[in-house]
């Protein structure tokens, strides 16, 4: 490692441990190391700009930011949990399993665990307190373990941003993910289930069988999302990208026509919070970039990999190594930042390894999606408590039980491949 | 004064709701083009990747406050008003010193680019690579603010939140 790229890693370090914006502290740390290496500091700008303006696979994320907060402002979010209490919330824990389950539908229409916390999410919060059943700390806990599914099945935008530093299929690691997104929701169901056992928590109010087809009417528009998200990727018809702009047109059409809850008022503001959404993700892909164009150009992943080979590590170590080290930064780090910054220096060791890059891709998200609900630093517990005023202590309190049910899920998902690479296969993926 | 500021934030924000619905529309034009129509449009993509890239900058340089971006702020937050000023003080001329001394590389490449054309629609390429100088400008002139607000004690708490994951 040379002496630029030192000071580049402490700069960097540096600049985001006193606060400065993630994206900001990237930019001018690669600019300390184009300058101490002697190079031209307008490549910065180069790869920045040209990073964002010549990938299509990028647009994908301001289309799947808009239309996950069209869905947010529309009523889709109330007519989904209607439905899913008179499917499951005849069971003890009752609206703990509604929860889950309609986290497990909005997560096939969004692709934004803080979209599924702070729209569905919150509604389902204020019903679970409500019911008198529920702590405000548990009510909160189980929402923000089941957001994480949400960038888990299809759509998700952390899969995007993978797919963009590993070159990984899209298409393919979004149908990598729709196992493990249903294994994550069983788990929690599970273990909600045994605590309300144990608690003795009340059945909550169960709404007649005979209302199940009028509910489901009312919520078809909505359920059909995820099937036209599906059936237009694989069934060939559109790209991914494409199918975040079906996505976001076919919400606006259910919300603004079909359902008429969202005025052209509601709309400004819609677009206004995806700009500044985009934006600030945008910048900090940017800069990401910028980054990775120095790790490589030093590099750094080669290296590792070489090291590592050297070491004779087996695919099965170096997975959970990364898997601990993941987790570790995911207690302190955001997301976007790990997959964007961290995990390309992994890639060329993966290769080397010979470890499916669609495997690696949905462990790495879901082991991420993990860390957004790992204390001291867990955005979707930010988000909860932003939106519904539980605070963090009362949340904390509650998460561990979930958080272990989502470790276990994930050993299984690293232990057994084949619960992520299963689907693929049969859609042709032949790695 | 404040009048005015809040005018330019609302006019400044309205450029940013134009652009992300510009692309937006531009992208539901191009599919509707192509699968229904089975007419395929290329100016369509040209449109959404220009208008991306200027709702990143754009957004960035005008809409966004320094508590809407992704940060960090475990630390920024633990410590108190005294360490906090100097956080953003430090911070700030940071950020500062390296863009200004980005400018005249970042400017060269900019406008080496005005002999390069776009590919579909052939607006000239430092057109649309410029909103990285107004970027730079703007962010200078942010952190400029809060490095004299740093200086003067006004930095007040913030708080985070992060939409994309």
């Amino acid at each position: 490692m040379t002496i630029a790229f030192s000071l580049c890693l402490l700069t960097l370090f540096l600049l985001a441990a006193i606060g400065v914006p993630i994206a900001h502290a990237t930019i001018v740390s690669a600019l300390v190391y184009l300058g101490l290496a002697g190079q031209d500091l307008g490549i910065a700008a180069e790869q920045i700009i040209y990073g964002i303006y010549d990938s299509f696979v990028l647009l994908a994320v301001p289309l799947f930011i808009v239309a996950a907060n069209i869905m947010n402002a529309g009523t889709i979010s109330e007519r989904l949990l209607d439905f899913c209490v008179a499917l499951v919330g005849r069971f003890k824990g009752g609206l703990g399993h509604v929860n889950v389950v309609s986290s497990l539908i909005f997560s096939g229409m969004s692709g934004s665990a803080v979209a599924d916390a702070a729209g569905i999410g919150k509604v389902i919060i204020e019903m679970m307190v409500k019911s008198g059943h529920y702590s405000r700390g548990y009510a909160a806990a189980i929402t923000a373990a089941s957001a994480t599914i949400g960038p888990i099945i299809p759509p998700s935008i952390p899969m995007v941003l993978y797919a963009l530093v590993s070159d990984a299929s899209i298409g393919y690691l979004f149908l990598g993910g729709i196992l493990p997104g249903l294994l994550m929701g069983l788990v929690l169901m599970v273990m909600n289930t045994v605590i309300s056992h144990r608690r003795g928590f009340s059945v909550d109010a169960v709404i007649p069988l005979r209302r199940i087809p009028s509910l489901t009417v009312r919520a078809f528009p909505a359920l059909l999302m995820p099937l036209i998200l599906l059936y237009g990727i694989y069934g060939g018809a559109t790209t991914p990208t494409e199918a975040a702009a079906v996505a976001a047109a076919y919400a606006l059409f259910i919300s603004a026509v079909l359902y008429r809850a969202v005025s052209l008022k509601n709309l400004r503001d819609i677009m206004l919070a995806s700009a500044k959404s985009s934006a600030s993700v945008g910048l900090v892909i940017g800069g990401a970039l910028i980054l990775n164009y120095i790790v490589a150009s030093e590099n750094i992943p080669t290296q590792l990999a070489e090291l590592l080979k050297g070491m004779q590590i087996t695919p099965m170590m170096f997975m959970l190594g990364v898997n601990f080290l993941l987790l570790a930064l995911g207690c302190v780090l955001d997301a976007t930042t790990i997959i964007l910054v961290i995990v390309p220096l992994f890639m060329a060791t993966c290769k080397t390894l010979g470890i499916d890059l669609v495997y690696f891709g949905v462990v790495v998200v879901v082991n991420c999606m993990i860390g957004l609900i790992t204390p001291p630093y867990g955005i979707l517990l930010f988000v909860i408590n932003g939106v519904t005023g539980i605070t963090l202590a009362e949340m904390i309190k509650e998460i561990w039980p979930f958080l272990v049910a989502l470790l276990l899920a994930l050993a299984l998902l690293v232990t057994f491949p084949d619960i992520i690479l299963w689907l693929p296969h049969q859609f042709g993926y032949s790695g | 004064m404040l009048a005015v500021r809040l005018w330019l934030q609302r006019r400044a924000d309205d450029v940013a709701v134009g652009l992300l619905t510009a692309m937006f529309l531009a992208f539901v034009l191009q599919i509707t083009a192509r699968y229904v129509f089975n007419y395929p449009l290329t100016w369509t993509l040209e449109l959404c990747l220009t208008t991306w890239l200027w709702t990143v900058f754009w957004g960035a340089a005008f809409c966004l406050k320094n508590d809407e971006h992704v940060r960090f702020d475990m630390l920024y937050c633990a410590v108190n008003a005294n360490w906090r000023r100097w956080f953003a003080g430090v911070g700030a001329l940071a950020v500062v010193v390296g863009l200004v001394m980005s400018v005249p590389g970042s400017w060269s490449f900019v406008s080496f680019l005005s002999i390069k054309k776009s590919a579909t629609l052939r607006i000239p390429l430092v057109y649309i690579f410029s909103i990285y100088m107004v970027f730079v400008v703007a962010t200078v002139l942010a952190y400029g603010f809060r490095l004299r607000q740093a200086l003067r004690h006004e930095i007040d708490q913030l708080h985070v939140e992060h939409p994309s994951s």
